[in-house]
């Protein structure tokens, strides 16, 4: 009788046992992650396939954390604090203000990281979306308009790595010295990894070749027109920068033409930065929102604005042609929010571009109908035949629009009767106007070695912190101290290094680094 | 002589032990104070370290086994409490919250530490970095016994930095901005500040209170107590307050069945605050770097405190700059912000044994750990932290649920006294399900709100969660067999399956060997029995594994990733569905040996534990795009070799006096063997990028040793710091221009030579940062009624990184510690020869800050005495009297003395290697009482 009591026992708790089936137990499956494999097997999740390729843009990854890489915040604060125009005020970004970067440096390392990043992500969209066609899971339309919107920023991102990466495009005559590996295939299997790495540098005429095939489809296949995606309008207007760069100065007044009629310029300089998402100026930005930006670490807004990490520099503001009651000095506050053009702490000026300093919603702005203006004054000015009338119409329109009195502020064809005076007023014009948008650094970087308006290599700063008050007296121009030197273009650091991790895990990009940096 | 142990799944006699296991009786160690039991164990057996790298209450200490086992995968042991692996490590909440801070210290009665393979295989997959066994008090057969104990102590920062005052500071601060010809920074001597009491308590009060009852009838044993801790940190703004309710309860129905079990409640409720090592609200961070001529408080300012008029920064006051790097004033952001978390946690147990007929037993098991954490935090939107975002409230809430099932059939018997033999069989089912979500607001409408989310109380919400599941499935087999207590030999093999795996990979068997052979019990020992009782030898071999490697390791994914308002996924992990499970072969040869009837123990082990198929993050190049720049790959390999000595000496043992020592040592190696195509890896296995940025792993190295550059001193002609290149040539940084310069002894104020200091072919190896040797020494007298203990510990061989000094060097207007009055000044007064010139605003080149460099790498070497407590004991005279069977009372000490040539805080404090603005640890003086009634 005792023994069937423990052999009831034994098979009670025996067949509790059976339960736990291995089914339960082992057979489990994320529940926080779809699988890659079904990223794009429907019309919805692609277009979040879409959306997560913009979040690349607009937030990146740093070190866990988001912070702007590359077009949400970086490429103004890096492309501000490579050149003169700005002071860095505290360590933050100490390293590229001063040029004291190498290989392993943060900054310049998340800048090709990230860029990369995006770039593999355009190109799993390109490779789903055509997929999701074969398939029939998107028409043809909707799907070429991802396509387009993919090879923007594949475009525009190889781009502008070439610009802190590589020399510029007349370095060499057919400008065959390295530029960036351009890389068109998505890459999610491991074969994809060893095919890939044995590609090199493209040489940089191949990368503005590659950059412009993908603006060209860019502007045939994309039909949306929204401000914060890519759009054809935006194609269009990235390859005037691109073309001002290439020194093709016909083709940028063929496509800026190509905008006339469609952006207007806001009726005050600010208007661009009151209404960030709806004015008739901006032509692509980022979105930003209160709960996905990048954060208090790199925003815009809190950056620039909230934490005053980077002051407007003497250099540019107390520069003669910056006339002293031109409306992009107007300093005007909403209670204690600044809501002009610019603030003062200390004494010091800071720009109230950024205007959201609790949520961070600025749209980060990455181009805008006044650079079209410019880039197409520069290149009436410097093409085979200059003409100069039509460069200072351009000009003007950018300009005037900030003066107290255009009537008697404006310039005027006896002004600048040469194209090289020309030029020089149009390149201070576009520190003045694009001032804090990171915008310097393109243009220090594309002028080495210009024919009419020749910079050599980085020119000397303030010195790293808070400059005193002092400095900021309008009436004369700053002369200095400079408490950073000028560097000169031959120098290694006017490009930055190959990240280190690159060249470590690269055998290919190992032997290509940059000259200097070994 | 016949001790019993705890082995896995089961007991055993300790003469019968063939494996590397370290006992510790709970009574040896209780009564110290500590926020979590695991800290208790440092020092108390060889081959196990345990670091308390801080003082704050609630962060886990850094237990290792015998080195570090894995290079990308978890390298805490398991802890099994009464069978059933608990949650370690943070339980989550916003304040640190350790997950072994909920178990009571006084409910246990042993630790076991399994560290060979032969005991450890037995936990086969998740046995690599060693198992702690820790088994609870239980009922005695009696009538009942209440105990009540309580402690009383005050803690203190063990030392605090030595920092400039202001009339120095005026002076270095000005110098640095004299220097490089700008004007001076630093005004006024009104007030000289020590910002450090801003966030450092002295005499934080720190009490438990322990009341326990047990006893039982032959058939029926019970035990309950009851426990209340309350401790404040040394940091401000940090406690803990804990209460534990403990029940077990065992039952004999009949002769062959026993039926039981316990549940064990605890609420632990932490604070904590900003420790960020590089946080503009780090609370040592912080408060090193403001400025001692400004004051913490001002009646002029709306809030009272120094703050700026826009509430920013601190205030600067007379200065003529905003003090370096914009940082908060600590002392209002630590009297404002709040970091909660509140662990509400559940363990039970529930156990039948049947004796199902001689020598065989069936033992059926279910246990459950849920520890459910609420966490809060408040940024205030004036200053500070929440000064950005107006304003901050979060809540959170973590729940965690792992259950646990096993069958255990065991047998024993014994033929004629020669032929003893066990045999164990288990089938094992755990799961475990987490959970988490949280709800934020920013852009706060008041400050008023500041206790919890409020509905529609700020402008921004945000919320978030997850889950992670994952399950094992293991059926276990062991065999011990000895005859005559002489040959001893047991095998055990272990089948694992896990979840996190793919279903073709994810079954794996690891077995284990052992063999023992006690010389002593041999005929021909003849009479030497009399003075060696024991001489044991034993060998094991066994093949254990790892299986903290991440949920789905082997499968690409996608993460819900938005653009601005807009939802959208993107690839997140790259898959490899090739991913094996990461293996350890671990070998050890030990002696035991007991003399004059026991009363000298001696304990020696070597140990070699090989690890390969280490599941390594293979660097990918970043242009590729790929998540992380990496994919997961079973390609590492590494080993830990060593030697352990242990000593127990019962030296004096009289009815009026006693005296034992105690002691260990353990001398460790680790070397990694292979890495992916023997790639370095920069940053070792630390992602925090202000350690990263000073470690290295390299083929033919330990594990994560620090890389940079090597200082050869200040060039005595100008000041300027002088690098040794990787030829051996020298370079000096020109301060006034940020470039390097050949540096030529025979004119060494020539800058005109352009030279460089590369940080891809300029970095070298600077040093180890894992002890070689480590132990202690302990002792425990009585005289009388009077007891006296206290323990020496001790370790060295490696070298940390002091980055924090790096940091109070800064030549922004932060203040300093006084090791920069050493600065260059002149080539006639070229001060300590390894502090550059001054020069305002040069931070990341004079002091070179993103690499670590020689000029602050020291020695790691220590002797500390862990404690000391002196126990008086009423006499029981009196105690007859008053019918108490024994009252003691002891005072005891903790970190009273560290013997080192470190110059930071505590040669302790490091993390990877790396001292980075830790708050101190603690030194705490206590007094207690023990009743027994």
């Amino acid at each position: 009788m005792k023994n069937i009591f423990k052999f009831l026992a034994v098979s009670v708790i025996g067949i509790g046992m059976v339960s736990c089936s291995e089914e339960a137990i082992l057979d489990l499956s994320p529940i926080n992650n779809i699988s890659i494999d079904d990223a794009f097997s429907s019309p919805s999740l692609i277009q979040s396939s879409l959306n997560g390729m913009y979040n690349a843009a607009a937030i990146g990854e740093y070190n866990g954390t988001g912070r702007g890489y590359v077009w949400g915040a970086a490429f103004v604060q890096q492309g501000d604090n490579r050149g003169e125009d700005v002071v860095n005020t505290a360590t933050f970004y100490q390293l590229t203000y001063t040029a004291t970067y190498d290989g392993t440096t943060a900054n310049n390392v998340y800048y090709w990281i990230d860029g990369y990043r995006l770039i593999n992500r355009t190109n799993l969209v390109i490779e789903g979306v055509t997929k999701a066609i074969e398939n029939g899971i998107l028409t043809p339309e909707v799907g070429n308009d991802y396509i387009g919107q993919a090879k923007f920023l594949r475009a525009i991102t190889h781009f502008e790595l070439l610009n802190f990466f590589a020399r510029p495009y007349n370095f060499t005559p057919g400008a065959t010295h390295p530029g960036v590996p351009y890389r068109e295939v998505g890459i999610d299997t491991q074969s994809e990894i060893d095919s890939e790495m044995l590609k090199g540098r493209n040489t940089v005429a191949e990368t503005y070749d590659k950059v412009l095939a993908d603006l060209n489809d860019a502007e045939n296949l994309i039909t949306s027109t929204q401000l914060t995606k890519a759009s054809k309008n935006a194609a269009i207007a990235f390859k005037t920068r691109v073309y001002l760069h290439m020194r093709n100065w016909n083709k940028v007044i063929e496509e800026g033409n190509k905008l006339t009629g469609a952006y207007t310029l806001t009726a005050e300089p600010d208007g661009v930065f009151d209404d960030s998402y709806g004015n008739t100026e901006s032509i692509f930005s980022t979105l930003q929102s209160a709960t996905n930006n990048p954060g208090v670490n790199a925003a815009l807004a809190s950056q620039y604005n909230g934490r005053r990490l980077v002051a407007i520099s003497p250099i540019i503001w107390r520069d003669p042609s910056w006339l002293v009651d031109d409306k992009r000095r107007s300093e005007t506050y909403s209670g204690e929010d600044p809501d002009g053009m610019v603030f003062t702490v200390g004494g010091r000026k800071y720009t109230a571009k950024y205007r959201d300093r609790v949520n961070y919603t600025d749209a980060a702005p990455v181009i805008r109908y006044a650079e079209v203006l410019l880039n197409m004054a520069e290149a009436h000015a410097r093409k085979s035949t200059p003409d100069l009338l039509a460069s200072l119409e351009l000009l003007n329109k950018v300009r005037n629009r900030a003066l107290a009195s255009p009537a008697t502020q404006a310039y005027t064809a006896a002004s600048f009767t040469t194209p090289a005076a020309m030029v020089a007023a149009i390149i201070k014009e576009r520190r003045i106007e694009f001032l804090m948008e990171g915008r310097r650094w393109s243009d220090i970087h594309r002028l080495q070695g210009d024919d009419l308006h020749p910079i050599d290599g980085i020119p000397a700063k303030v010195g790293n912190g808070n400059p005193p008050a002092t400095a900021y007296v309008l009436g004369t121009p700053y002369t200095g101290p400079y408490g950073v030197d000028a560097i000169p273009g031959s120098d290694p650091r006017f490009l930055w290094p190959i990240p280190q991790v690159e060249i470590d895990a690269n055998p290919t990009l190992a032997g290509q680094q940059n000259p200097g940096w070994n | 002589m016949d001790e019993v142990v705890v082995v896995g799944y089961g007991v055993q006699k300790k003469s019968e032990v063939t494996g590397a296991i370290s006992s510790i009786s709970g009574s040896d160690i209780q009564g110290l104070v500590t926020p979590s039991f695991e800290s208790q164990l440092a020092g108390r057996a060889a081959g196990v370290q345990v670091t308390s790298n801080n003082g704050i209450i609630g962060e886990a200490p850094r237990i290792r086994i015998r080195g570090i086992a894995s290079i990308g995968s978890g390298t805490s042991p398991l802890v099994v409490v009464d069978g059933m692996p608990i949650y370690s490590g943070d339980v989550g909440g916003y304040a640190s919250a350790n997950g072994l801070g909920d178990i009571n210290p006084n409910d246990i009665e042993s630790y076991e530490i399994l560290k060979d393979g032969a005991a450890t295989a037995i936990y086969g997959s998740r046995a690599a970095n060693g198992v702690i066994l820790i088994t609870t008090k239980k009922g005695k057969r009696g009538t009942m016994k209440v105990g009540y104990s309580t402690v009383t102590g005050f803690a203190s920062a063990i030392k605090t930095f030595d920092l400039l005052e202001t009339p120095d500071f005026l002076v270095i601060s000005n110098e640095k901005r004299t220097n490089r010809g700008q004007a001076p920074w630093a005004v006024g001597n009104q007030y000289n500040t020590n910002w450090q009491d801003a966030v450092l308590k002295t005499g934080a009060l720190q009490t438990d209170h322990n009341l326990s009852f047990n006893g039982g009838s032959e058939a029926t044993k019970y035990f309950f107590s009851m426990g209340y801790a309350n401790q404040e940190g040394v940091a401000k703004a940090n406690s803990l307050a804990r209460y534990n309710l403990r029940a077990s309860l065992e039952h004999n129905l009949n002769k062959w069945l026993t039926i039981g079990g316990s549940i064990a409640l605890t609420r632990t409720e932490y604070e904590g605050l900003n420790t960020g090592m590089n946080s503009l609200s780090g609370n040592i961070f912080n408060a090193t770097r403001q400025l001692p001529n400004t004051p913490i408080f001002n009646a002029d300012h709306p809030t009272g405190y120094n703050l700026t008029p826009d509430n920013s920064f601190v205030g600067q006051w007379d200065n003529t700059d905003p003090v370096g790097d914009n940082i908060s004033n600590i002392a209002y952001v630590l009297a404002k912000n709040k970091y909660k978390s509140k662990v509400n946690r559940t363990i039970v147990n529930t156990f039948a044994s049947m004796d199902l007929f001689e020598g065989l037993n069936y033992r059926f098991q279910a246990s459950a750990d849920n520890p459910l954490t609420s966490g809060f935090l408040y940024w205030n939107p004036v200053h500070g932290d929440g000064r950005g975002s107006n304003g901050r409230l979060q809540n959170n809430n973590n729940d965690l649920l792992r259950w646990n099932i096993q069958n255990i059939l065991s047998y024993n018997k014994s033929f004629n006294n020669e032929h003893n033999l066990g045999v164990t069989l288990v089938s094992e089912y755990q799961k475990e399900k987490n959970q988490s979500f949280f709800g934020t607001g920013t852009d706060l409408l008041d400050e008023f709100y500041n206790q919890n989310l409020v509905t529609n109380a700020y402008g921004t919400q945000t919320s978030g969660g997850g889950i992670t599941e994952n399950g094992i499935i293991s059926y276990v087999g062991r065999v011990s067999y000895n005859y005559k207590q002489k040959y001893f030999l047991q095998g055990s093999i272990r089948r694992d399956g896990i979840s996190k795996l793919s279903a073709a990979n994810r079954w794996n068997n690891f077995t284990g060997y052992s063999a023992g052979w006690n010389i002593a019990n041999e005929g021909f020992w003849g009479d030497l029995k009399n003075t060696v009782n024991e001489f044991k030898i034993r060998g094991s071999y066994s093949e254990v594994g790892n299986t903290e490697i991440g949920s789905y390791p082997y499968l690409g994914l996608t993460s819900a990733s938005k653009y601005g308002t807009l939802n959208g996924i993107t690839f997140s992990q790259f898959g490899n569905d090739q991913l094996l499970w990461e293996t350890s072969k671990k070998t050890d040869f030990g002696v035991d040996v007991a003399m004059f009837n026991n009363k000298l123990r001696l304990t020696f082990d070597y140990y070699n534990n090989d690890i390969d198929g280490l599941i390594l993050d293979v660097p990918l190049p970043a242009s590729l795009g790929v998540p992380g720049s990496r994919i997961k790959k079973n390609i590492g390999a590494m080993s830990n070799k060593g030697y352990e000595f242990g000593v127990d000496y019962r030296a004096v043992s009289n009815e009026k006096f006693s005296w034992n020592i105690t002691a260990n040592l353990t001398m460790d190696k680790n070397e990694v063997l292979s890495i992916p195509n023997g790639q370095d890896i920069l940053g070792g296995t630390f992602s925090d990028a202000n350690i990263a940025q000073n470690l290295i792993i390299r083929e033919g190295q330990p594990i994560n040793s620090i890389y940079g550059f090597k200082y050869w001193g200040v060039n005595k002609a100008n000041g300027n710091p002088v690098y040794y290149k990787a030829d051996g040539s020298l370079v000096q940084g020109n301060l006034a221009t940020a470039r390097y310069a050949v540096y030529d002894p025979s004119n060494p104020a020539d800058v005109s030579q352009a030279s460089s200091l590369s940080a891809s072919s300029d970095r070298v190896i600077l040093g180890n940062t894992l002890p070689k040797y480590y132990g202690a020494l302990i002792n425990r007298l009585t005289y009388g009624d009077f007891d006296l203990s206290f323990m020496f510990r001790f370790s060295g061989g490696n070298k940390i990184f002091n980055s924090t000094r790096r940091d109070l060097v800064t030549q922004n207007l932060n203040n300093n510690s006084t090791e920069i009055l050493g600065r260059w000044q002149s080539p006639e007064n070229p001060g300590d020869g390894v502090t550059p010139r001054l020069w305002a605003s040069s931070n990341t080149f004079t002091n070179l800050t993103g690499s670590a460099t020689t000029r602050f790498l020291e020695d790691g070497d220590f002797i500390s005495l862990d404690n000391l407590t002196l126990g008086y004991q009423m006499p029981k005279s009196l105690t007859e009297r008053i019918k108490v069977d024994n009252i003691r009372l002891f005072v005891q000490g903790q970190n009273l003395l560290t013997i080192t040539d470190y110059k930071g805080l505590n040669p302790e404090m490091e993390t990877g290697g790396v001292d980075l603005n830790g708050t101190p640890r603690a030194k705490i003086v206590s007094v207690g009482l023990n009743v027994n009634l």
